[in-house]
């Protein structure tokens, strides 16, 4: 049998190494646009940070395999 | 900018991001809608964009929440919860395809009726907005009771309302002690996302307890099929019959007059009362199915529209949740200074009137010609981890800006709390009303 750590999680299925991956690359994206960008403004900082979750959102798209067998009938 | 045009591109931009995020399984729907207007209204956009973005959210949302519910047989939402039972009998029989077109159909309905008889009811109820407002701390614990009086567990509900606003004003005099926020500043926004998102947290937290994961463990592949539509008719009075149109819309129009009470049950009890008299199966689940759709439309929009037109304080479980952004985005907007104050009623018109007529054409439009595709393309390409990763930054993001560090570990504790709370059937509704009447609460107990 293959190795296998799925879990259902919010009504779906996610594999746990993977989830918390995704959660990493989201959270310092979004955290270090929201520090790193050069203003005082916190609105401009936030929508950096925003912009941050994005590219995670992203990033974890292309990385990552939804876990659903999608069948066509 | 043309303000005309701002408003343009937030209606587009809420229909781009929620015919996505519709489309995938099990998103609820506070969690989705609070981050993004949220930042929205932080960000210091136009309260015209702010308004006319969040009301062509939750068109969008409605709508193609539901599909998943028709062709793979997931709720999309909370929302659609109730009609899982009718969509799966439905899809055994092959009939998705007519499914998404009664529940386009339904949508359709739902904001006929309710946008107009909203907008009439708020004006009526403004006058008392007055006497209302001057006891509105007092109107939030009363809430908090009445909605426990409804939930699944009344009394864990009510033992709990005390408990909770304790730990919400204790974590708020942390703060005002260590001189993180400043005295005036009750912090509430990320609050208010830490309870949002206690089951997910909790979900997570367990996955540390081995017991616990053992059992969360799924060994097969999710298989999930998509049947194919057939596209050719989007004439709405082809697609339902007469009697669904009738029911459909008495249906909205009694639930527009309940706007205090949470979408969810009211969707459940009209649904049911509206196709109990219908004899054959099939036709019963057809029933409740378009009565459903219409609900899911008329609760939101009454439930969000009529608290914001007429007083301009959350005191609707939709108003109080998924749509808090409008009533309270500190510094930006507050209970005494949000979009009700300071937008005239005609300049709450136009950005309505223009996103519900975009939101609800384009749904309508896609979900009869392209569910199928659209469904397709999220369920194979957009994994959940994503999703799920985004939503947490969104609330670290939020938690940092309102209170620093130590608040992302207050919203962690106040989230596990919260969960808990919520698997033993105390809801968000009764949550988020007692997290409005802490100080009302606290205060009382300070004699």
């Amino acid at each position: 049998m293959k190795k296998n750590d799925n879990i259902t999680i919010w009504q779906d299925v996610v594999s746990i190494k993977e989830l918390i991956l995704s959660v990493v690359i989201s959270v310092s994206l979004t955290m270090g646009l929201y520090f790193l960008v050069p203003s005082n403004d916190n609105s401009v900082k936030l929508l950096f940070g925003l912009l941050g979750s994005i590219i995670g959102f992203i990033i974890s798209t292309i990385l990552y395999n939804p876990k659903r067998k999608v069948e066509k009938i | 900018m043309n303000i005309l045009i701002q408003i343009l591109i937030g209606i587009i931009l809420a229909i781009a991001i929620y015919t996505i995020v519709g489309f995938i399984p099990g998103t609820d729907e506070t969690s989705v809608l609070v981050p993004i207007s949220l930042a929205l209204s932080l960000s210091g956009i136009n309260a015209q964009v702010v308004l006319a973005f969040f009301m062509a959210s939750i068109i969008t949302l409605s709508i193609t929440n539901a599909i998943p519910t028709a062709l793979v047989g997931l709720p999309g939402g909370v929302m659609s919860s109730p009609m899982m039972e009718h969509s799966l009998y439905l899809k055994d029989r092959g009939l998705s395809a007519v499914v998404i077109k009664k529940m386009a159909v339904g949508s359709l309905i739902g904001v006929m009726v309710s946008l107009p008889l909203s907008i009439l009811l708020s004006n009526i109820i403004a006058p008392y907005g007055e006497v209302l407002k001057r006891y509105y701390s007092i109107l939030f614990v009363f809430g908090a009771i009445f909605l426990s009086l409804l939930s699944k567990n009344k009394i864990a509900s009510l033992l709990s309302i005390i408990p909770l606003s304790f730990l919400f004003m204790s974590l708020r005099h942390l703060y005002w002690s260590l001189d993180i926020v400043p005295r005036e500043k009750n912090v509430t926004i990320s609050f208010f996302l830490a309870i949002t998102i206690g089951p997910l947290l909790l979900n997570i937290f367990e996955l540390f307890d081995k017991e616990k994961r053992k059992k969360m463990k799924v060994i097969e592949d999710k298989i999930i099929t998509i049947p194919s539509q057939d596209d050719r008719n989007i004439n709405p009075f082809k697609i339902i019959t007469k009697k669904e149109l009738r029911n459909s819309i008495l249906a909205s129009l009694i639930s527009v007059f309940l706007f205090v009470l949470s979408p969810v049950g009211l969707t459940i009890l009209l649904g049911e009362v509206f196709s109990r008299n219908t004899k054959d199966r099939k036709e019963r689940s057809f029933m409740s199915i378009t009565v459903m759709s219409s609900l899911i439309q008329s609760t939101y929009i009454s439930g969000i529209l009529i608290p914001l037109i007429s007083i301009g304080i959350p005191l609707s479980p939709v108003s109080i949740g998924p749509g808090i952004a409008l009533f309270d985005a500190a510094p930006r907007f507050t209970t005494d200074n949000n979009i009700h104050h300071i937008l005239s009623f005609n300049e709450m018109l136009l950005p309505i009137i223009l996103a519900v007529g975009i939101a609800l054409l384009f749904s309508y439009y896609l979900t009869n010609r392209y569910a199928s595709i659209i469904s397709r393309f999220v369920l194979e390409k957009i994994p959940h981890e994503a999703i799920l990763a985004l939503f947490i930054s969104f609330i670290f993001l939020l938690s940092y800006i309102d209170a620093g560090v130590i608040n992302i570990f207050g919203v962690i504790l106040i989230g596990l709390v919260s969960g808990i709370l919520n698997r033993h059937g105390v809801n968000y509704g009764v949550q988020f009303m007692s997290l409005y009447a802490a100080p009302w609460i606290f205060n009382l107990f300070l004699g």
